[in-house]
């Protein structure tokens, strides 16, 4: 990949290809060098320098970051109630859009994996995979216009039944994210359901199961770590956004926007909010880890 | 089933309808139709150069990540090593971890440790970073299926090692590679929470330019167009994906 392939004909190219022929580790070291160098220099060391940065400071007059270390911002992040509420707040916010999630898109990947026609079924997959490719911020902003007070679609919907739409809130920000992230969580819940052979189905109703039971006691064991490969996405996308909520979510605070404010005045600040959501990922998928799941990803 | 797809359907159908409202303040249903905005819209400079600073990032992402993303899915899909793990956590972490996170690590990143002034290019930069993820899945997928067999033939007939990549290697690989590009370059193309992080003021891709316009009440009919434009544009990649890479790669983006 590395080499521009030559014809085979002349001698150096053939002699530069027998020599790498013996030698698999220059082969894999040349694979290696450039993804790895630039992995390592964008990302790892942006991911350090945000680590870093939480625990240094910034000049007042100036607003540059000072490279001394303190514990400060750490200290206003933990000992702040405003964040404490703000960190709950987000996280369960990501948990009610998980299984809002898994409670939408566990059924409908069934019905695309088991019941569903097979011919049908590449036609499911696209429908609910195009809209993945819907502009992101496209989808808030249509959800601005569901939810919208007195003249969303929602409230139009909800109008003659007495009630009005869900205005712009916690409720609105649930349903946009739930929206946003749906397809993530259908699309490796279909693909474990998929590999579940049919027959495990039918054994289980021939033994004298409900469907209820066979779903309870066959499906959602076998297809868990599908789920919770979904629920990685889900939990970790609600979790670090902060588009969605200023745009649907009246004042409510997540700990994105408290970064997206925060940014431009004191880096090393928003720096240590950043780290929360880290903090909550990586115990996340600690606690994960042991369902297999993450070998889905 | 029908429910779920009415969910994911309805708000984007009140998208399109909506842009044809006449009227510039959002009210449901809306009362009058029009198609003044559309053309509007396409005479709009300011949202043909934010298309066009869209495209150039895009494009430039999508270069570095299939370089760098093929790279890797042959690395990792052909060889066991030391810190394989490492590595293939190493690429999934920027769309595994919170956008947030990946965004202010960016800026932090070029801004403190790298000495980077924000430009087009650490967007692109950052863009590219992301995206290695998803030409590495697509090309991890095919050559996982297509094993080693094709090219051991290939050697055995007397083909050295870049005669055989030319011409049986990397024909079997195209259409992933193409689709991996493509799926790259609609992430990219659509990217907002990073963007922010890491564009200077001035440099404005489209989905900016949609951010910033969404308040401005004057603006709300062009944006109106521009988002029905940006869903029925989501039909091509999908359809192009599926058209190249066969029936797999649906779910490419994760």
């Amino acid at each position: 990949m590395t080499t521009v392939a030559r014809p085979a004909s002349t001698t150096g190219g053939r002699r530069l290809s027998a020599a790498l022929f013996r030698r698999p580790r220059l082969r894999l070291a040349a694979l290696l060098l450039l993804p790895t160098t630039w992995l390592v220099l964008v990302y790892l060391s942006a991911l350090l320098a945000l680590l870093a940065t939480a625990f240094f400071s910034v000049d007042e007059f100036t607003n540059e970051v000072v490279r001394t270390f303190t514990l400060q911002n750490v200290q206003d992040v933990l000992s702040d109630p405003a964040y404490r509420y703000a960190t709950l707040r987000t996280v369960g916010i990501a948990a009610a859009v998980t299984v809002l999630c898994t409670l939408l898109g566990f059924p409908m990947a069934f019905f695309m994996a088991k019941v569903a026609p097979p011919r049908r079924r590449g036609l499911l997959v696209a429908l609910v995979v195009t809209p993945l490719w819907a502009s992101y911020l496209v989808k808030i902003y249509a959800w601005q216009a569901m939810v919208q007070p007195e003249t969303g679609v929602l409230a139009w919907l909800l109008a003659p039944f007495g009630l009005d739409g869900p205005g712009y809130g916690v409720a609105a920000t649930i349903l946009t994210l739930t929206y946003l992230w749906l397809p993530y969580m259908i699309l490796p819940v279909y693909a474990g359901l998929d590999r579940m052979p049919d027959s495990l189905l039918d054994a289980s109703g021939d033994l004298g199961a409900r469907p209820g039971r066979t779903v309870r006691s066959v499906v959602v064991p076998l297809v868990y770590p599908s789920i919770v490969a979904g629920s990685v996405f889900t939990f970790s996308l609600s979790l670090g956004d902060y588009i969605t909520v200023q745009i649907v979510g009246g004042r409510t605070q997540m700990l994105g926007n408290i970064v997206y404010q925060n940014y431009t005045s004191s880096l090393p600040f928003a720096a240590a909010i950043a780290l929360i959501p880290v903090v909550i990922m990586v115990i996340y998928l600690a606690l994960v880890r042991r369902t297999g799941a993450l070998d889905n990803l | 089933m029908a429910f779920g797809l009415a969910f994911i359907y309805v708000p984007l159908g009140v998208i399109v309808i909506n842009s044809f409202n006449a009227s510039t303040v959002f009210a449901w249903p809306p009362k009058e139709f029009t198609t003044h905005w559309w053309s509007a819209t396409f005479g709009n400079q300011s949202v043909r150069s934010a298309v066009l600073t869209s495209i150039e990032v895009g494009v430039v992402a999508t270069v570095v990540a299939l370089v760098l993303g093929t790279l890797l899915a042959f690395a990792l899909g052909r060889y066991t090593f030391f810190g394989r793990h490492t590595v293939s956590l190493l690429v999934v972490l920027p769309i595994a971890l919170p956008g947030i996170v990946t965004a202010l690590a960016f800026r932090t990143g070029f801004r403190t440790f790298l000495g980077l002034e924000l430009s087009i290019w650490t967007v692109a930069i950052a863009h590219a970073t992301f995206c290695i993820v998803v030409v590495y899945n697509n090309v991890l997928a095919r050559l996982r299926r297509t094993g080693t067999s094709p090219e051991e033939a290939s050697m055995d007939l007397g083909a050295d090692t870049f005669t055989t990549f030319r011409l049986v290697t990397f024909p079997l690989l195209r259409g992933a590679m193409v689709a991996g590009a493509l799926l790259a370059f609609g992430l990219s193309f659509d990217e907002i929470v990073v963007t922010l992080f890491t564009a200077p003021p001035g440099v404005t891709t489209l989905p900016i330019w949609i951010f910033q316009n969404l308040s401005r009440p004057n603006q709300g009919p062009v944006v109106n167009v521009v988002a029905a434009v940006l869903v029925l544009a989501s039909i091509i990649p999908i359809y192009l994906s599926q058209k190249v890479a066969g029936e797999s790669t649906g779910g490419g983006r994760i």
